[in-house]
């Protein structure tokens, strides 16, 4: 795909929407997703605390139930020392998760001699032993079982301690004091107990740590560990300890707040192994004991990760499709443009023949397509034109060529005109314009003595402007043969050029006739501009102008012929208005100042000499502008008879 | 129940490597282990009994036996003790000499809850105060007979569950022990008030070594080995109290006591307290006479003890 | 060149301004046509603003005149001056047309 292509950018741009969607959406799913988990995890730990909670309380409570009905039946003063017993045996035969009960009395409170009196039933290999507790090695008014609930007058839930008989079994004892009446006051007799394996907690609890991806401990009511996945902590620690021993005072503060009986759910912070972690607790009220679930943070988080990087995954799978089918869509799309643009550089080359892709589709593409068609069909038929227009112009323009060509043989040429003559110096030149002009001059001998020479300028250009030259020149020759009279002349001619002139073409013309011997000069002038006289004695002069009309215009125009005398060594000097009217590159005219000053400088020059100092004066001013009309020059240098004197 | 139990443990640590060297003597201690004993541990375990000639087996005390009835019955060569119930058992008649003081301060204390409301010691009047047994209970005697205030005192179990339940009002600790345990429980230090019987003017050293004046007679070169032995484990255990936590809780677990490292830390730490008074940073194993005496004329005072002891008849100084 | 037509009620005034030579000569005598046919009989052309004329310029200037004398109308010239004065004085023209100072004066006359 080419770098600034279209398709390169539409992809790109696509692209880059898409991405910035996708990264937008990864961002509110990980919140979303992250808060929901978050929340669904603080959900499942907080039922998991409750429910194990509730779980435990309940058989604890059924155990109260059932010891609270005891201490009742032990407020009769007249049980015997065989009932006292037989109620410690039903105890533990009624209730198989009682594991040993004491009835203790307070010293000689049962029997009158004895300090000591508690029967204690316990389990043992699936059967029920007893004995009695009590004597100098064990005095059990000291005990926290006994003396609790005496001295604080209820029934307690003793710390849990270790049975060291047997399979050394954490236990915890429920201990309710029992009173008699004596004289109206409430005495108390005894407490009565009832030892719990806590076994079967802890592996209530091991089954749920197993089970969760945290764990779940259990905290008495002073924050000792009932029962953590770190079997070195039971019993050994409290929250409290443990808090000391890892420098974490918040959890010291969790621990208050659990064993006061709260539940929250609370986030720690650098947990050991664990790192941060969430934990949520929830208290079983009546032992003041409190079951907390940890939840490793980042475990929580792997869930929300895990979401995440599969929706990634999902996302950049579909970028990827996204990104295949936008490139084919794309390069469907550019491919006739691609192949549009290899035509039309083929086309712009100049092969005009240059194959449009075909293009079917109604698309801006099949538009563009069939817009080249009806371009490349118009240039064909447009250049067809223009070869055929062409060929007929430079066919015209050959015609022209040859008939300016032809119109120019018409003048003469050949200079010196007259080597013969040494009475006169003659030159003409013309300086055609791009296009045919009608330019013209003459001069030729009309008999012996009379030399006739004029200078014309036919209006407009072309064609017409050639044909009404080559009428004019052919006219004067003959009419200026006929007769020696100037203004006559013109008079006649003017007439036949006058009829049927519709087109209003017209000629000005200066014509003089020139006697050798005399160098009198007879001339007439139809509205030409008026020529310069160069003489010795005068100077440059303007011969002044008779304003008389142009001719071909109007029949019976009349013209007047006025005479005057050359000295030897006077020029006539006769020109067009291409000559004063030429221009420079800023438009800027020749002026006839300027002619006259250039003419000044002409005294005692030849005519060529005249001329060609006129010519390159003028190509100086114009310095190459292009050429708008003819510039025709004549310059008569009248020499005398003699030419010595 | 509990302790109905641990009345089944069996007292003897033996080390193996140590048994065949030197002289065998006992050592009796008047508890189970923990850093209050680390000195002695540890210099049977970095082998400074051993270096000194002599092979000390140690005997840890429990809830039912007394360190010295096991030295006057024989059961042990030495023991450990408070000054003030070797003194009483002195007076009573008992052949017994302090061979070195190594406690110099009393870590006794009384500790009321904030909330109760006592500020003072004359608060105490009428309150029902926790003890645990007779040996703790002379200096508190003492100071309320001093202050002429009226208190119960209530027998608890070590467990001091009476006392976090609400059950009395003050208790007795030791600052090393139980007052940490209060701390364990959940207590903030913050939330209690404490009084020190060392800063009430009833200092009373405590822990002392211990045999009979015969014992000291036939083997007086023992004797000195054993405290100067001592004396060099106690200074390693303050040196290095993390590997002195670390063999004591290995001791506990395997004598099946309830131990945490925390409290063993503390523990230790405030035994350096005690032991390392003032500005001291060596041992000195001696009994101060100003703190016998005054010891002496409050033991009499409550009647603990009838007779004058002359200091030098009960006090022999060995490392000098 | 530019050729603005005002019509006024005694005839119609076209003021020429710029160049009239060969490329504009067409436009001025269609211009001129244009105002003929609408049955003027009074033009007055005021070149007091053309710069230049050529002799392709003054043939449309005859041209136009011939058309307009056959349709009866006559055709008046005013503010003459510079190269455009010497141009119709040299040619001859201004004889053939009447020629006034000013576009009041040709209206006038």
């Amino acid at each position: 795909m080419r770098l600034h292509g279209i398709a390169f950018r539409l992809a790109s741009l696509t692209l880059v929407g898409a991405t910035l969607i996708l990264t937008a959406i990864l961002g509110y799913n990980y919140t979303v997703s992250r808060s929901m988990i978050v929340s669904l995890a603080e959900e499942r730990g907080t039922l998991l605390a409750d429910y194990t909670a509730e779980n435990i309380s309940g058989v604890f409570n059924a155990i109260q139930k059932v010891m609270n009905t005891i201490s009742f039946s032990l407020e009769d003063a007249g049980l015997t020392t065989k009932q006292v017993n037989d109620l410690g045996w039903m105890v533990l035969n009624d209730n198989p998760e009682i594991f040993g009960s004491a009835i203790a009395f307070e010293p000689y409170a049962f029997q009158s001699d004895s300090k000591y009196y508690a029967p204690y039933h316990y389990r043992s290999n699936n059967d029920i032993l007893f004995e009695r507790l009590g004597g100098k090695d064990y005095q059990y008014f000291y005990m926290d079982w006994y003396q609790l609930p005496r001295e604080l007058e209820r029934s307690v839930w003793t710390e849990p301690y270790y049975d060291k008989v047997g399979d050394s079994e954490l236990m915890t004892t429920y201990a309710v004091p029992f009173y008699r009446m004596r004289d109206g006051h409430k005495v108390l007799k005894g407490v009565v107990t009832a030892d719990i394996s806590l076994s079967w907690v802890q592996k209530l609890i091991a089954g749920l740590s197993d089970r969760e991806s945290g764990y779940v401990f259990m905290l008495s009511r002073y924050g000792t560990f009932i029962a953590h996945p770190d079997a070195n902590l039971v019993m050994n620690e409290t929250i409290f300890t443990r808090a000391e021993k890892l420098k974490h005072p918040q959890l010291r503060e969790v621990g208050r707040r659990m064993v006061a009986g709260e539940s929250d759910v609370v986030e720690l912070k650098d947990m050991p192994v664990i790192g941060d972690s969430f934990l949520y607790f929830s208290p079983l009220l009546d032992q003041q004991w409190s079951i907390g679930v940890v939840f490793p943070k980042k475990e929580i988080m792997a869930d929300v990760s895990r979401l995440n990087r599969e929706v990634a995954t999902l996302g950049i799978l579909g970028f990827v499709v996204l990104v295949l089918l936008i490139t084919c869509l794309a390069s469907r799309i550019t491919r006739p443009l691609r192949k549009l643009t290899v035509s039309a550089h083929d086309m712009a080359s100049g092969n005009l023949e240059a194959e449009l892709p075909v293009t079917t589709s109604k698309d801006e593409v099949g538009e563009l397509t069939s817009a080249f068609q009806t371009m490349q069909d118009s240039i064909k038929n447009y250049i067809t034109n223009l070869t055929e227009t062409t060929a007929a112009k430079e066919r015209i323009e050959s015609e022209l060529r040859i008939a300016h060509d032809i119109q120019m043989s018409i003048l003469p040429k050949l200079f010196p005109a007259f080597p013969e003559r040494k009475e006169f110096d003659i030159y003409a030149s013309i300086e055609p314009a791009k296009e045919v002009g009608g330019d013209l001059y003459d001069f030729f001998f009309v008999d012996e003595t009379h030399f006739c020479f004029l200078v014309g300028d036919v209006s407009g250009k072309g064609v017409p402007a050639a044909f009404f030259m080559a009428v004019t020149k052919t006219l004067l020759k003959v009419v200026a043969e006929r007769t020696l009279d100037p203004g006559e002349v013109l008079i006649r001619v003017n007439n036949d050029l006058a009829e049927d002139n519709d087109a209003c073409m017209f000629v000005t013309l200066f014509l003089a006739v020139m006697e050798i011997s005399t160098g009198k000069v007879r001339y007439a002038s139809a509205g030409h501009n008026p020529p310069l006289l160069m003489t010795k004695r005068k100077g440059v002069e303007w011969i002044p102008p008779l304003n008389e009309l142009v001719a071909g215009v109007m029949e019976d125009t009349h013209y007047t012929t006025k005479s005057m005398t050359l000295s030897p060594g006077d020029t006539l000097f006769i020109y067009t208005d291409g000559v004063t009217e030429a221009m420079d590159s800023t438009q800027e005219l020749y002026s006839e100042e300027r002619l006259e000053d250039v003419m000044n400088q002409c005294q005692g020059k030849s005519a060529e000499q005249i001329i060609r100092t006129i010519d390159g004066a003028l190509k100086d001013f114009t310095g190459g502008a292009e050429q708008s009309d003819d510039i025709t020059m004549l310059a008569m240098q009248y020499l005398g008879t003699n030419s010595e004197s | 129940m509990c302790s109905l139990l641990l009345l089944l443990m069996i007292c003897f640590f033996v080390s193996p490597a140590a048994a065949a060297e030197g002289k065998t003597v006992r050592l009796a201690l008047q508890w189970y282990p923990q850093t209050q004993f680390a000195g002695y541990y540890m210099a049977k375990k970095k082998g400074f009994y051993a270096a000194n000639g002599l092979n000390v087996e140690i005997l840890h005390g429990d809830a039912d036996s007394n360190s010295l009835d096991r030295v006057i019955s024989g059961e042990a060569e030495f023991g450990t003790a408070f000054l003030s119930t070797a003194m009483q058992r002195w007076s009573q008649g008992a052949p017994l000499v302090n061979i070195a003081q190594i406690v110099q301060r009393s870590a006794l204390m009384l500790v009321v809850r904030k909330a109760s409301g006592i500020k003072t010691i004359n608060d105490l009047d009428g309150a029902r105060i926790g003890t645990w047994g007779d040996t703790f209970q002379l200096q508190p005697e003492a100071l309320f007979l001093r202050e002429k205030l009226h208190v119960t005192f209530v027998r608890q179990s070590p467990s001091f569950e009476l006392f976090m339940r609400g059950g009395l009002d003050a208790t007795l600790a030791m600052w090393y022990n139980e007052y940490h345990r209060l701390i364990a429980y959940g207590l903030n230090p913050d939330e209690m008030t404490t009084f020190f019987f060392s800063d009430l003017n009833l200092n009373q050293p405590e822990d002392g070594i211990y045999c009979l004046d015969s014992t000291l007679k036939n083997a007086p070169e023992s004797a000195a080995a054993l405290v100067k032995a001592s004396v060099q484990g106690w200074e390693y255990a303050f040196a290095h109290p993390d590997e002195t936590v670390d063999s004591i809780l290995d001791i506990m677990k395997k004598q099946k006591v309830q131990a945490n490292r925390a409290q063993q830390t503390w523990m230790l730490a405030r035994m350096r307290d005690i032991i390392l008074v003032g500005k001291q940073s060596r041992l000195t194993p001696v009994l101060n006479p100003v703190d016998f005496d005054s010891t002496q004329r409050e033991l009499l005072r409550s009647g603990v003890i009838t007779t004058d002891i002359p200091y030098n008849d009960f006090y022999k100084e060995l490392l000098r | 060149m530019d050729i603005i037509c005002d019509k006024r009620e005694s005839g119609t005034l076209l003021q020429v301004s710029g160049r009239l030579d060969a490329l504009s000569a067409a436009t001025f005598e269609k211009d001129f046509l244009q105002v003929m046919e609408g049955g003027e009989t009074k033009v007055v052309v005021d070149l007091a603003d053309l710069k230049y004329i050529s002799s392709a310029g003054l043939r449309s200037i005859l041209a136009s005149a011939k058309k307009a004398r056959k349709a009866g109308c006559t055709m008046h010239f005013c503010g003459l001056k510079g190269m455009v004065q010497e141009v119709f004085q040299v040619s001859g023209l201004g004889t053939m047309f009447t020629v006034s100072a000013t576009v009041e004066e040709a209206f006038g006359a």
